[in-house]
């Protein structure tokens, strides 16, 4: 008889895939506030650990409260990047005279500081949400564009060919064959965009805003309060890693055939 | 023969030393508050004329980004002094920062809310119902609140919209905000570069905000250590501070030598002279720059801690921030 020989409760438990990130930041908490101590440096520069776990428990509702307009910036910027990067990059991938006019243009505007630019929008479309929304969008555009014409590109043509030669219409073998084989790819972009999208919204805040976690941030470097400071970057880092990881988890569902996806699978004998 | 050889060895001795290097001169950064404008020039104008080199020190000046960034930068000695805004200074060193005012500049405090002047706000009151643009916690923003105590404004009584230095000068600019604030000298002189027109400040000095603002700050470990460099720098700044204010052209132009972008001749010169007044209190109407009383450091510790924010235990010791021993008498 076949009996369950598996790894016991505790080993699974560890082998959780958020348990190993999880203790290694509590490695890296510990680290830090050993550093703290033994090399004396002072609270003016760096934070000890405790004072910024002691903001973060205090001033939870208040950052909570600062960190939803930095979000729905972000999304907004995000989905913006998305829904005009991808039809962009089918357009690049699927016409050289289209490449060839907008792709180096698009390069040569990635190298822009956004951060130089950011007051302009701020002038143009007054102290809203706008000029937020538009920096998140700005950081995000790039890697969704070049991500997806990479993966457009890259899509087999013997398998168009062949759905072609089944007498597919274009728009059926686009659906059929091009979109899902440039799905990985576009993921991946839209990965790198999310967390790119966070930075672009705190680049607004910081250029012209009374509300958002950029807004906590600049106040508390002019205020010298290095604790709440680093509680503010704690959030923010957060809100890059909630994003990545719904990201992902949409990935999941929609290309669960992709290598990429596959688990790891153990069958006992 | 005993005189040939006397004649020859003074001979080779005056050689020698004609010969030999000067002591090399100290290299020493001072960190602004910001970007370059008219409150700077006595610095640019010291250089110039060599009062730097003659205490043999070879001076660099770089812009800063705001007063607690330099704060910061001399803390960590990364800058040797600092040109800030002493209160913002003093809220590090309360929290421990080895931070001293050497000599502290503007007795008389330059922030303002300021708007064009074909708005017509003259008055404290005029302030209502208009739209007021604040960067969030720098020096100006955290005196804000007691203004408003002191004029019986309320927060309720205006609009306010934030942003970093750049964006607040567009919105004025634009008519996206009324006014601004901002030092006297400053963004005023900037917003005539850009647009021509005129600029009225409605200065907190006038409405009883008695605090001192700009000065010399330098790391207190490295003050101790090199005393003489201080007092020697301290000297030269002072006599460049003297000498600037007898020229305030030529202590604008000697900006533009060193930085022909760092704004426009007549609004730098119109910029250093409104500077000037706040260089003394009546207090200190005779004497030389830097000479700050005991009086007005404590009324301004006093004016942080109640309004401004700053520890309590500021007012224990008002002295522990400031030094008058490294200025020349």
């Amino acid at each position: 008889m076949a009996e369950r020989t598996g790894p016991g409760y505790v080993s699974r438990a560890l082998n959780a895939a958020w348990i190993r990130p999880f203790l290694f930041l509590i490695f890296i908490v510990v680290a830090w506030d050993l550093t703290i101590r033994l090399f004396r440096i002072p609270p003016y520069q760096i934070p000890a650990p405790g004072d910024v776990v002691v903001v973060l428990w205090q001033d939870w509702p208040e950052l909570a409260r600062q960190a939803w307009p930095t979000t729905y910036a972000t999304l907004c910027g995000f989905l913006l990047s998305a829904l005009f990067g991808i039809p962009l990059a089918m357009l690049i991938a699927g016409s050289k005279t289209v490449e060839s006019y907008v792709y180096p243009l698009l390069v040569f505007s990635q190298s822009v500081p956004k951060v130089a630019i950011a007051p302009l929008f701020v002038v143009w479309f007054g102290f809203g949400i706008i000029p937020k929304v538009i920096s998140a969008f700005l950081l995000g555009f790039f890697p969704v564009v070049v991500s997806a014409v990479q993966g457009f590109k890259s899509v087999d043509p013997d398998m168009v060919d062949l759905a072609r030669a089944m007498q597919g219409n274009r728009f059926q073998v686009f659906c059929a064959v091009n979109l899902p084989h440039a799905m990985p790819a576009i993921f991946s972009g839209l990965k790198v965009s999310v967390t790119l999208a966070v930075v672009g919204a705190v680049v607004g805040e910081f250029v012209g805003s009374n509300s958002g976690i950029g807004y906590v941030l600049q106040r508390s470097i002019g205020t010298f309060d290095l604790p709440t400071m680093f509680a503010a970057l704690v959030i923010l880092a957060l809100l890059g890693v909630v994003l990545f990881w719904v990201v992902d988890r949409i990935e999941r569902l929609v290309i669960p055939w992709h290598v990429s996806q596959r688990q790891d699978v153990i069958f006992a004998a | 023969m005993v005189r040939s050889m006397t004649a020859l060895a003074a001979a080779l001795i005056w050689t020698a030393l004609a010969a030999a290097p000067a002591r090399a001169a100290d290299k020493v950064v001072l960190m602004l508050n910001w970007y370059v404008y008219g409150e700077h020039a006595p610095f640019y104008y010291g250089k110039a004329k060599g009062l730097y080199a003659a205490e043999n020190i070879d001076l660099e000046i770089q812009e800063g980004r705001g007063s607690a960034a330099t704060t910061q930068a001399v803390t960590a000695k990364t800058a040797d002094f600092g040109y800030v805004d002493i209160p913002t200074m003093m809220r590090a060193a309360v929290k421990g920062a080895p931070v001293i005012a050497t000599g502290v500049l503007l007795q008389t405090s330059p922030m303002s809310a300021m708007g064009f002047v074909d708005k017509n706000i003259r008055q404290p009151a005029d302030i209502k119902g208009k739209t007021v643009a604040i960067t969030p916690a720098d020096s100006m923003t955290q005196i804000w609140p007691l203004f408003l105590k002191k004029t019986g404004l309320k927060e309720s009584d205006f609009t306010t919209v934030a942003g970093d230095g750049q964006t607040k000068l567009n919105a004025v600019i634009n008519g996206q905000a009324d006014l601004l604030l901002g030092y006297v000298m400053d963004q005023s002189m900037k917003i005539k570069d850009a647009t021509g027109k005129d600029v009225y400040p409605i200065k907190f000095a006038d409405y009883g905000i008695n605090m001192v603002s700009s000065g010399i700050i330098a790391n207190s470990d490295y003050a101790r250590a090199n005393a003489d460099l201080v007092k020697r720098f301290m000297a030269a700044t002072t006599k460049a501070v003297e000498a600037a204010e007898k020229d305030p052209k030529g202590a604008a132009q000697s900006i533009l030598d060193v930085n022909p972008k760092g704004g426009k001749i007549d609004t730098l010169t119109q910029g250093f002279e409104l500077t000037i007044p706040l260089y003394r209190t009546p207090e200190t109407r005779d004497k030389r720059p830097f000479q700050v009383t005991d009086q007005n450091m404590t009324d301004t510790v006093n004016l942080m801690v109640e309004y401004g924010g700053l520890d309590a235990k500021a007012k224990d010791n008002p002295k522990a921030f400031y030094s008058n021993d490294y200025l020349p008498k």
